[in-house]
């Protein structure tokens, strides 16, 4: 998963990119201005907006509506550090999906983080199972059966990003894009080894369930038919 | 509660007490004169009535048949109200008939007077009017042409039926104005409501108005009123003075928790980042580090704050004054090794300048925020200028660089709390956009302005203009 924080105290900024990169695993980019902050967005390679209210050049939001009127669903957490009523009310009417006072809980923070991801997947629970394998994303572990299987963050990363969309054509540039900040040399090799190394883990278990590789396209997760 | 405290007045209620009172003291008034002139005409009728009882009387006066030839009254043929009162007496005093009903106390009343004419008595409780005049009878005409005999007639009546009939004849008058005055008073309390509703209106519309609501828009009936649309018009132009002050007021207090939370949101962070998983000695030392760093910052920023607080809570003290010279040249030295750090010329012009009514470390404070400023602004190897004179006894600040300058559209702000022309950089700088809102609010404070030029990529200047202290006469 990749966030992008809009946020122009800059220490905030690190500390909060550092804890979803710690604790989430997520990518993260910082933009320390609205006007940069929207112009990442265009990207749509986030899987989470987090946007300071007040910002420098562009406000957070302007930001969301930018969002919206491009009928972009990112989720959009604020960060505000006034809560009258009536500027909750604005946010949200403009399409913001929650909101946090400052100064907040960075616990709290990940959490409306990552439930924010889950629901704009279409996720209600936090853990979700494809075949006989289920992703525990507050836990951040894999089962397979109820068996724990090990996997590197990047593994773990790659499964929870597919598994949000089982049996969909999921290109390599995808998984690039949100799985790896701005800092990240961009290589789909690396990619191919990372799914390699997580099929095979998932056949040590003996598992039927297997990420495929569509030649040009990019990469399945496939159930067995019959478990459907 | 105390509201028995404030004794309010009606202003309606006394209008229509004040009108009605008036109104009440003119019918009486014309009661009374409609029934003094009654009185008056039916006193002289009384008087003409009496005067032709009195002639009768005088008409019953007759030869007594007697040796001495006297006068007696034979009361035979006298037809007179039973009520009256009369006597006729002779020349020497004695009575020759009075009206047999009447007793002695009475008639002893009666021939008290000793002048003709009318007047009035009073016997016992009854009211009475008189009339006395002398006549004289002429008896036994055929012989030697008669022998004259002069009499003192006095006749009286009760007055009472007169007062009676005057008042009842002017008893309508005075019905008349009793209702005239009811009718009145009802008329003026409705008229009085109706004209007066406009002050309740702009009662209840001056009611409405609080912090949270501040519309107050005169209605038009008071506007057309000349008396209250003066002080509507002067309430709106206090209220939209308050609504401004009270807006900006609410806005700073937002921004400054906009500042401290934020601080506190780096803060918390950075310890809950910290302690969220075990780290390394060196992982912790280096959050501790920033965590310093971080709480710096913060007492920075409150401090800052809090002298904006005090330069704005009081004016500056009669005694306080200083120099603007010898302030210069000591913060520009102190200020040297952060210039040679940046690599930046400081150049300092300061001539001999009069005393300015400002404190010495509000001075200082004035010059090492422009200063700083100033050399933060410039990139290696620019030139910072300052320069102090005195120009038509005005003391004078310049200070300039030669930076990056600030854009045309920040320009209007600068002076503006919490504003930052270059937010990220300058809270990078430790700054929290507080240093020319007190710069300001230093100069005003002594009576001063202080105003920015700038142009990008040229650099900036920051002028202020200090009047000479005054001496205050007293000392």
């Amino acid at each position: 998963m990749r966030v992008l924080v809009v946020e122009d105290e800059v220490r905030l900024a690190n500390n909060i990119a550092e804890a979803l990169r710690e604790r989430c695993g997520f990518a993260v980019d910082c933009a320390e201005d609205g006007t940069d902050g929207a112009a990442l967005t265009e990207f749509k390679h986030y899987d989470l907006l987090l946007l300071d209210l007040m910002l420098p050049g562009l406000d957070g939001l302007s930001i969301v509506r930018q969002v919206r009127r491009r009928k972009d669903m990112t989720p959009i957490l604020i960060l505000t550090a006034r809560d009258q009523p009536a500027q909750v009310v604005e946010l949200l009417n403009a399409g913001a999906d929650d909101y946090l006072t400052k100064p907040f809980d960075l616990g709290e923070l990940l959490a409306r983080a990552k439930a924010l991801i889950r629901r704009g997947k279409g996720a209600p629970q936090p853990e979700l199972t494809v075949g006989r394998i289920s992703l525990n994303t507050v836990e951040q572990t894999v089962r397979c059966a109820g068996e724990l299987i090990d996997l590197s963050p990047t593994e773990y990363r790659l499964l929870e990003y597919l598994i949000f969309r089982p049996r969909a054509i999921v290109s390599a540039r995808e998984l690039l894009e949100h799985l790896y900040d701005y800092n990240w040399q961009h290589h789909s090799n690396v990619i191919e080894a990372h799914i390699s190394n997580l099929r095979k883990k998932l056949r040590a278990v003996g598992e039927e369930t297997t990420i495929a590789t569509l030649r040009g396209r990019g990469y399945r997760l496939e159930a067995p038919e019959q478990q459907r | 509660m105390s509201t028995a405290a404030i004794r309010t007045h009606s202003l309606s209620r006394q209008l229509i007490g004040g009108v009605l009172l008036a109104e009440l003291l003119c019918a009486a008034l014309f009661s009374a004169v409609a029934i003094g002139h009654e009185m008056h005409g039916r006193r002289r009728a009384f008087d003409v009535m009496l005067r032709g009882r009195a002639d009768s009387l005088m008409g019953a006066v007759q030869d007594a048949e007697d040796p001495e030839d006297n006068v007696t009254v034979d009361p035979t043929e006298l037809v007179l109200p039973a009520q009256d009162v009369y006597e006729v007496l002779n020349p020497s005093g004695r009575v020759l008939g009075h009206s047999q009903a009447s007793s002695g106390e009475l008639l002893a009343e009666l021939s008290a007077s000793r002048a003709d004419g009318s007047f009035n008595f009073r016997a016992g409780r009854e009211y009475y009017r008189a009339v006395r005049f002398e006549g004289v009878r002429v008896i036994d005409r055929e012989e030697n042409g008669g022998y004259r005999r002069p009499v003192t007639v006095l006749y009286a009546a009760p007055t009472r039926d007169l007062w009676h009939g005057a008042v009842e004849a002017v008893q309508f008058y005075v019905l008349a104005s009793v209702l005239l005055l009811a009718v009145t008073g009802f008329a003026l309390v409705w008229f009085l409501r109706r004209r007066l509703s406009p002050l309740q209106e702009l009662a209840a519309i001056a009611g409405r108005v609080s912090t949270r609501s501040w519309e107050f828009v005169p209605p038009a009936a008071v506007l057309r009123t000349t008396e209250l649309a003066p002080i509507a018009l002067s309430m709106e132009e206090l209220l939209k003075g308050l609504q401004l002050a009270f807006e900006r007021q609410r806005r700073l207090t937002g921004d400054a928790a906009h500042e401290l939370k934020t601080s506190i949101a780096v803060l918390k962070s950075s310890l809950q980042l910290l302690s969220m998983v075990p780290r390394t000695a060196e992982q912790y030392e280096a959050g501790l580090e920033g965590l310093q760093l971080d709480s710096e910052r913060m007492e920075e920023l409150v401090s800052r704050m809090l002298t904006l607080a005090r330069l704005e809570e009081a004016p500056v003290e009669q005694s306080e004054a200083c120099e603007m010279q010898p302030v210069v040249r000591e913060v520009a030295e102190r200020l040297r090794p952060l210039a040679e750090l940046k690599q930046v010329v400081l150049e300092v012009s300061a001539a001999e300048a009069r005393a300015i009514a400002m404190p010495t470390g509000d001075a200082e404070l004035l010059c090492s925020n422009l200063i700083v400023n100033a050399l933060q602004h410039s990139a290696a190897n620019g030139r910072v200028s300052v320069v102090v004179q005195t120009l038509d006894g005005v003391t004078q600040l310049r200070v300039a660089d030669r930076g990056d300058g600030i854009p045309e559209s920040s320009l209007p702000h600068v002076f503006e709390r919490f504003f930052r022309a270059d937010r990220s950089r300058s809270r990078a700088s430790g700054g929290a956009g507080l240093g020319l809102s007190i710069c300001k609010a230093i100069v005003e404070r002594s009576g001063g302005t202080i105003h920015i030029e700038s142009a990008v990529g040229t650099g900036t200047e920051v002028t202020v203009n200090l009047p000479a202290r005054q001496i205050s006469a007293q000392n």
